[in-house]
């Protein structure tokens, strides 16, 4: 399975079977006998066994529709290809991901996905991750056409563009089922089908949370990140640094594109689902609020108290540490140990916490250590 | 937290208690919405109408700080209806004739005067709570924030006991910790009490090892937590202090008092990342690294040790605290590490320094986590996989304790001058004292400002109307914010965020912390309020 695949699949090859589940089957994935568990879908199955079986509609998270086709395969209890996605596993069953009918279909869709949207797909999006590892049917002509949409709302975190949206209702599931808030929904009829809010509200007017799971699940783009939306085009191509979220204490994992050559956070996004403790979900603030890190407020030279002027001025690093010890050092020397208190933070990390007790105690023998943590 | 995050999912009850989960832990809700969406029961316990509130089966909408009045009757029904796990408190607790005596007045008819929740709601909780296997406490800093935030916890603890809640997946007793590293400072010994791993200060091996690994002495002398500092503060007993990444002036209780005494400060030391109120009144202020600019360690709040990576450089001059620390440690005289010079430090060696002192973390280093993602302590030794749920086949220490705990009223409670009950906390959309939150727009469209919300009937009995401005005011200082008029506090409470440097509550609330944590009352005192 290519890179690509095998990160978004992740999650489906660490299915276990759910405690308390005892029927043990077999199921034939291209000729291979496989164990599953009953309850199971083929495409758990299939993904388990390293098949690539792509899809669009689905996200582990959410109740399976069989909405985007993509997933057919064929399968000996059926004469139709049926959606692995939502097709129950059977004893026995003999199971065709990649046979000439199943690939005529799966290349088709595709190709039909790709004639209704605008010149250049996403790259990186599951619809062009989709069409680059199986290839499009030739022959079927653009037939992008404007799609309805709502105004553009005074939200400054989520961009919907709806010519890019193929009505997977990801984004309305995941509100629904996942964040619970169901602020928007799949709206109006025929062609003028598109996502809605209520009256069509700017989201800020919505009970919407702002949490951008939505653009998380999106599989083609149509959901951005409204700062990250200009260079919508780029964003696959951004380095990426994991590392841990800095509010709440949750610790999720998160993704952050970076522009290394300005120095800058581009946008934020979570690991995939099945794959970290936050199961690929982030919080506003951990999606949105990083704003902070490269704002023109930030301290960026030391600054000592003048003695005679009483102002904070610049100073050098080793001017500044030096003062800060040699007050320490002093008020010590005058006061005793027991006069200090140093205070370390609960949003620093374990080393720079490990170090300030042992500043406390080892250089300045006092135990007046302590940090904000009070639960 | 006992448990791990992901076990959520699979409870039978959740019993949420303190905790705005949907606002302060978003992705803990979600997993609580998920096992909500699957079946489990769900108690939630909040003196405000909370939005999980709205989908608990059963909400306990109890007056500010009489939380223990509320969970001894719980017990209390445990007991009287013989539906403790008498197995479990025999052969794992020790201690339970002084609970049961202590519960025995108890009856939910009692609370329900104090707590002002239905005795019929209380006891039907606590038969909710003891028959459902598979049960999990969460809370949060609305159990914590009394002065009698301890004897809340231990009041969870017994009812954890009593049923043998506990040492199974998705069932145990779980703090959610309200900052990003607030598990992991406190491991770390960023403390008065405790080395790195929980080994105390006042055990002589304890130090004796780390002594060792230093070189210095670990000096045995009892220190001042953060709520005796403050005291210490203002009776000028301190006279300098290194600060980091904390606006004091902001997040403690009382502010008032403490800009005077900070300003009489021989010596102020602010290492953060904005100019806070509090870095205005240093004499020296060391700019900081945020936590995209650095690499290092979070320990969440199921003990899950996760990597912090540096994705991009910090501003102009500004470094990391462990290199700021470094350099201090250095000018002392004291390696940062031992045997590694300051100029070849690296986190990674800070790590696995502290570790070496403590079972809890040796297994654990930064280059077990590139290569297997967190992990969850106790980890032993480096083969160890890591620990998902505490207390397995009984409480770690042995026998677990059960503690009689009485009911003690807040401090501060209303009267003829001070009518309303003020509570504190956080809102969705910003976090803490706002340095960071405030600097983002987007939020900012959400909330823009400090607001207080107040119950209809008291809004038109002092003259105040929605979207208004209102001066609230205590003992201790007055601020002016919107108003919201929302049913969502009870008559006779008001609440208020806490996030606003221009509308500080804590110039209101008021400096009287728990006996043992010296963790503050934000969450209860006497307020008046009137329309500006």
């Amino acid at each position: 399975m290519p890179d690509d695949a095998r990160k978004l699949y992740r999650a489906e090859q660490d299915v276990v079977p759910a405690p308390g589940a005892s029927t043990t089957l077999t199921v034939h994935i291209d000729g291979q006998p496989r164990t599953a568990v009953e309850g199971e879908t083929l495409l758990q199955v299939a993904r388990r066994a390293g098949c690539d079986v792509p899809t669009l509609c689905h996200d582990e998270r959410l109740q399976p529709t069989g909405a985007c086709r993509m997933c057919l395969v064929e399968s000996s209890d059926s004469r139709r290809l049926v959606p692995s996605c939502r097709h129950p596993v059977a004893d026995g069953q003999q199971v065709q991901t990649a046979s000439a009918r199943v690939l005529r279909h799966r290349q088709a869709l595709l190709a039909l996905y790709a004639a209704d949207q605008p010149e250049q797909i996403v790259p990186g999006s599951e619809l062009e991750v989709a069409m680059r590892r199986h290839g499009v049917a030739e022959g079927v002509p653009s037939v992008s056409s404007a799609r309805a949409g709502r105004p553009e709302d005074a939200n400054r975190f989520i961009q919907f563009q709806p010519d890019r949206c193929i009505l997977c209702a990801r984004c309305t599931r995941y509100c629904d089922e996942v964040e619970a808030v169901a602020a928007i929904a799949v709206g109006h009829r025929g062609p003028q089908t598109t996502i809605v809010t209520a009256d069509m509200r700017g989201l800020l007017d919505t009970t919407c949370e702002l949490c951008g799971g939505c653009v998380d699940t999106c599989p083609t783009g149509a959901l951005v990140e409204k700062k990250a939306a200009p260079r919508q085009m780029e964003l696959a191509s951004l380095p990426t640094v994991r590392t841990t979220c800095g509010y709440c204490g949750v610790g999720c994992q998160m993704d952050l594109s970076v522009d290394r050559e300005k120095g800058q956070i581009v946008r934020v996004q979570s690991p995939p689902p099945g794959t970290t403790t936050n199961d690929g979900n982030l919080c506003v603030k951990g999606r949105f609020a990083t704003g902070y890190v490269g704002h023109p407020d930030r301290l960026t030279v030391p600054l000592l108290r003048d003695r005679t002027t009483g102002q904070l001025v610049p100073s050098t690093w080793d001017e500044a540490l030096d003062r800060a010890h040699s007050l320490l050092v002093d008020a010590k020397a005058r006061h005793g140990a027991h006069a200090l208190a140093f205070i370390s933070s609960s949003r620093a990390t374990n080393e720079e916490n490990y170090l300030a007790q042992k500043l406390a105690r080892a250089a300045f023998g006092t135990n007046n250590c302590h940090q904000c943590a009070a639960t | 937290m006992t448990n791990a995050i992901s076990e959520i999912r699979d409870a039978d009850l959740l019993f949420v208690i303190g905790s705005n989960t949907t606002e302060a832990h978003p992705i803990i809700a979600m997993e609580m919405k998920r096992a909500v969406h699957r079946g489990a029961k769900l108690i939630v316990a909040d003196p405000r109408q909370t939005w999980l509130g709205g989908w608990a089966d059963l909400h306990l909408q109890l007056w500010p700080g009489t939380d223990v009045a509320l969970l001894s009757a719980m017990a209390h029904v445990i007991l009287a209806e013989g539906l403790q796990d008498q197995g479990y408190i025999d052969t794992h607790t020790e201690n339970f004739e002084a609970v049961r005596a202590a519960v025995a007045d108890w009856t939910p008819a009692r609370a329900e005067a104090i707590t002002g929740v239905p005795a019929a709601d209380i006891a039907a909780a606590a038969r909710l709570y003891a028959t459902t296997p598979r049960a999990g406490i969460y809370y949060t800093l609305g159990i914590t924030e009394h002065t009698h935030g301890t004897d809340n916890v231990f009041c969870l603890s017994n009812l954890v006991l009593l049923t043998g809640h506990l040492g199974q997946r998705s069932a145990g007793l779980n703090p959610l910790r309200g900052q990003n590293n607030v598990q992991g400072a406190n491991d770390s010994g960023a403390t008065p009490v405790f080395l790195p791993g929980y080994q105390r200060v006042d055990d002589p091996a304890a130090r004796a090892r780390y002594s060792a690994i230093w070189g210095r002495e670990v000096p045995s002398a009892k220190g001042l937590n953060l709520n005796q500092m403050m005291h210490e503060l203002r009776d000028g007993g301190l006279k300098a202090m290194l600060v980091i990444g904390e606006d004091i002036l902001v997040s403690e209780p009382d502010v008032a008092g403490l800009d005077r005494a900070v300003s009489e400060l021989d010596a102020l030391i602010v290492v953060d990342l904005f100019m806070t109120e509090t870095a205005k009144q240093a004499d020296v202020v060391l700019p900081a690294a945020a936590f995209a600019e650095k690499d290092g360690t979070f320990t969440n709040s199921e003990r899950r040790v996760q990597r912090v990576r540096q994705a991009v450089p910090p501003p102009g001059q500004a470094r990391p605290d462990w290199q700021i620390l470094a350099a201090l440690l250095e000018r002392s005289g004291v390696e940062p590490v031992r045997g590694v010079a300051t100029s070849a430090l690296t986190p990674a060696q800070i790590y696995e320094e502290m570790a070496s002192g403590t079972d809890k973390f040796a297994g654990i280093s930064h280059a077990r986590i590139e290569r297997e993602g967190g992990l969850q302590w106790p980890c032993p030794t480096a083969d160890h996989k890591g620990t998902d749920f505490l207390h397995q086949g009984g409480p770690m220490r042995g026998k677990g304790l059960l503690v009689p705990v009485n009911y003690r009223p807040s401090v501060e409670r209303p009267d003829a001058d001070w009518p309303l009950c003020l509570s504190t906390g956080r809102t969705l959309y910003h976090y803490n004292v706002a340095t960071q939150t405030k600097r983002e727009q987007g939020l900012l469209d959400r909330h823009p400002g400090c607001f207080v919300e107040v119950h209809p009937d008291d809004a038109s009995r002092y003259g105040l109307r929605d979207g208004g401005r209102a001066e609230v005011s205590t003992r201790r200082g007055a601020i002016e914010v919107d108003v919201h008029v929302s049913e969502r506090v009870q008559l006779g409470m008001i609440w208020l965020p806490m996030h606003f440097a221009e509308a500080r509550a804590n110039l209101l609330t008021i400096d009287a912390g728990d006996e043992v944590t010296g963790t503050a009352e934000y969450k209860v005192c006497a307020a008046a309020i009137a329309p500006r």
